[in-house]
């Protein structure tokens, strides 16, 4: 790897220019959603107290401000309420235009606008059945004393059920 | 101390695709202020609010705002500090320099915002749009940049309240009208109704006069309690009649509704009712018309029309020159560009000129102004009043 302008940076890994969220339980107290991922779990945290279950998960309930919550499974099928196909400033990362995004409505729980992978343009439409599709992204290189350790990570989209 | 708070002087450099630096904006943009009022001493100020979102990311600049004193000749006493909320960093600023001098904690507060967008790869600034959103959960979605949200924003508001796609095409020919009659703005040429419609396609129903561009630039307002500002102006009075900031959610996920911004509606009742103003008996108007829909339903929710009847209203000419609240007058973001730190302070300036009677495109006798920004993933609405007189 070459950086050109700043050869001091030539290899190195900069948080600052992630796409994706650090997933080490030393960098993110809520990295068990990521392991759940990598199950193909799709899960959030259930106050225990007073029943909410907000999204994204948490350390703190935000309704009831307790911290004492658990980790539930939520749906992994949603149905398209929406859909739009993003063909021109498709950020670097994201692939070949088209960008597919839907509204999907996850069962009642939440209404997601997400990201929908293995989709051609046009394939798509309300009331279409969209699953959670969880793939790789690139490891972080994170220092633990002198060494250092590539930490594994995952992302997820949602892509139609054919 | 409860004083009332008027606009002395404001000003601002040329928006666009510019040569130069963050740095070189803000002494432009002061400049500007400081010719647009020359009986106010700019060493009197003993305030300053800088407002910048991208600053760390496309200057690699924190603790801007006493680099912006420096710069623009200013020795602040009572305040130097930098506030951050994206496509509203000026705006709330402004309130905040607002709150200061209406308590008796500075006397003449200065508000600069300003931004350098583009970089010498321009690939970085839509990369780091991704910071906008909720990075974590949102960014990793690829909703950095805003086009998608409201291209579902549009899609839904069509399908739920019959907005056509030549409603959209009304806001682009009016604002970049309006902006090619202002000589700081990054457009300076008009559109028609026929180049609009045939637009490159950017994300279905959103083609490319519906979106704001990527903007450099910054603009800077000065603010003064009414016994001082008497002494400093010989131009009619501005005062800030009220303010309000309302934020209900962040991610997509929490969006309490798509088509009406609940969030707004409680920034424009909050300003409304502090301001001791009806929505029909505001005169002018600069609305976050980040996108042409955006401009659509402010209309809607800040309580010019009736909900779901925005599209109408602007395609019957009612937020246009001659109608019943002429919107974004210089322009605004789609005719003058956006740099994000800027854009409340552009907004405030141009209500400003429109009450003092010297704007380029002159409201006959308007007396009440209004601006409004959305940030971030619709989550947080920003709603200014200003009058000619107190509240
Ligand atoms: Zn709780």
């Amino acid at each position: 790897m070459s950086t050109p302008g700043i050869s001091i940076l030539d290899g190195k890994y900069m948080v600052t220019m992630d796409l994706f969220p650090q997933q080490s339980k030393e960098f993110n107290q809520i990295y068990k959603f990521y392991e759940y991922l990598k199950e193909g779990r799709f899960t959030t945290t259930k106050c225990k107290d007073c029943g909410s279950e907000p999204f994204p998960p948490r350390v703190m309930c935000p309704d009831c401000y307790s911290t004492n919550v658990e980790w539930i499974d939520w749906p992994t099928i949603g149905t398209v309420i929406d859909v739009t196909e993003e063909a021109v400033g498709v950020p670097l990362g994201f692939g070949k235009p088209p960008l597919v995004h839907a509204l999907v409505d996850l069962d009642g729980k939440k209404t997601f606008f997400v990201r929908i992978i293995n989709c051609k343009t046009g394939e798509l439409k309300s009331g279409d059945k969209v699953k959670l599709a969880v793939f790789d992204v690139d490891p972080v290189p994170q220092e633990f004393g002198r060494e250092v350790i590539n930490i594994p990570r995952v992302f997820y989209a949602f892509e139609p059920v054919k | 101390m409860d004083r009332n708070v008027c606009v002395i002087a404001g000003g601002m450099s040329k928006w666009g695709v510019r040569d130069g630096s963050q740095r070189d904006f803000f002494q432009e943009a002061a400049k500007a202020c400081y010719d647009d009022n020359p009986q106010l001493n700019p060493k009197e100020i003993d305030g300053l609010l800088v407002a910048s979102a991208y600053t760390e990311r496309t200057s690699y600049q924190t603790h801007l705002a006493p680099l912006v004193a420096e710069y623009v000749g200013i020795q602040p006493k009572n305040i130097c500090a930098r506030v951050e909320l994206l496509c509203a960093s000026g705006s709330s600023a402004i309130i905040l320099a607002f709150a200061m001098i209406k308590s008796g904690q500075a006397d003449i507060v200065m508000v600069a915002g300003g931004e350098k967008l583009y970089t010498p790869q321009k690939w970085e600034i839509f990369y780091s749009e991704l910071a906008s959103v909720d990075h974590d959960w949102d960014g990793g979605q690829g909703l950095g940049l805003p086009p998608p949200v409201f291209a579902m924003v549009a899609k839904q508001h069509m399908l739920k309240y019959g907005t056509k796609k030549e409603h959209l095409g009304v806001v682009s020919v009016k604002n970049r009208r309006n902006s090619a009659k202002n000589p700081k703005a990054q457009f300076q040429t008009p559109v028609t109704m026929e180049e609009v419609m045939s637009g490159r396609m950017i994300v279905p129903p959103l083609t490319l006069y519906d979106c704001c561009p990527i903007t450099d630039g910054a603009a800077c307002i000065v603010l003064a309690a009414e016994e001082m500002a008497k002494d400093m102006t010989d131009k009619p009075l501005v005062y800030i009649r009220g303010t309000a900031q309302a934020s209900v959610n962040n991610m997509s996920a929490n969006m309490p509704n798509w088509t009406t911004w609940e969030a707004l509606k409680i920034a424009a009742q909050q300003a409304y009712s502090k301001s001791k103003v009806d929505p029909k008996e505001v005169n002018v108007a600069m609305t976050h018309d980040c996108f042409t829909i955006s401009e659509i339903i402010e209309m809607e929710d800040l309580g010019f029309c009736k909900k779901g009847e925005g599209g109408f209203f602007v395609a019957d000419g009612q937020n246009d020159f001659g109608g019943q609240v002429p919107t974004n007058t210089d322009g605004g973001l789609l005719g003058c560009g956006h740099p994000f730190g800027g854009t409340g302070i552009r907004q405030g300036i141009e209500v400003t000129r429109q009450l003092r009677g010297d704007a380029i495109q002159q409201v006959p006798n308007a007396t009440i102004g209004l601006t409004h920004n959305l940030s971030g993933f619709i989550a947080a609405h920003t709603v200014l009043i200003y009058g000619r007189e107190v509240a």
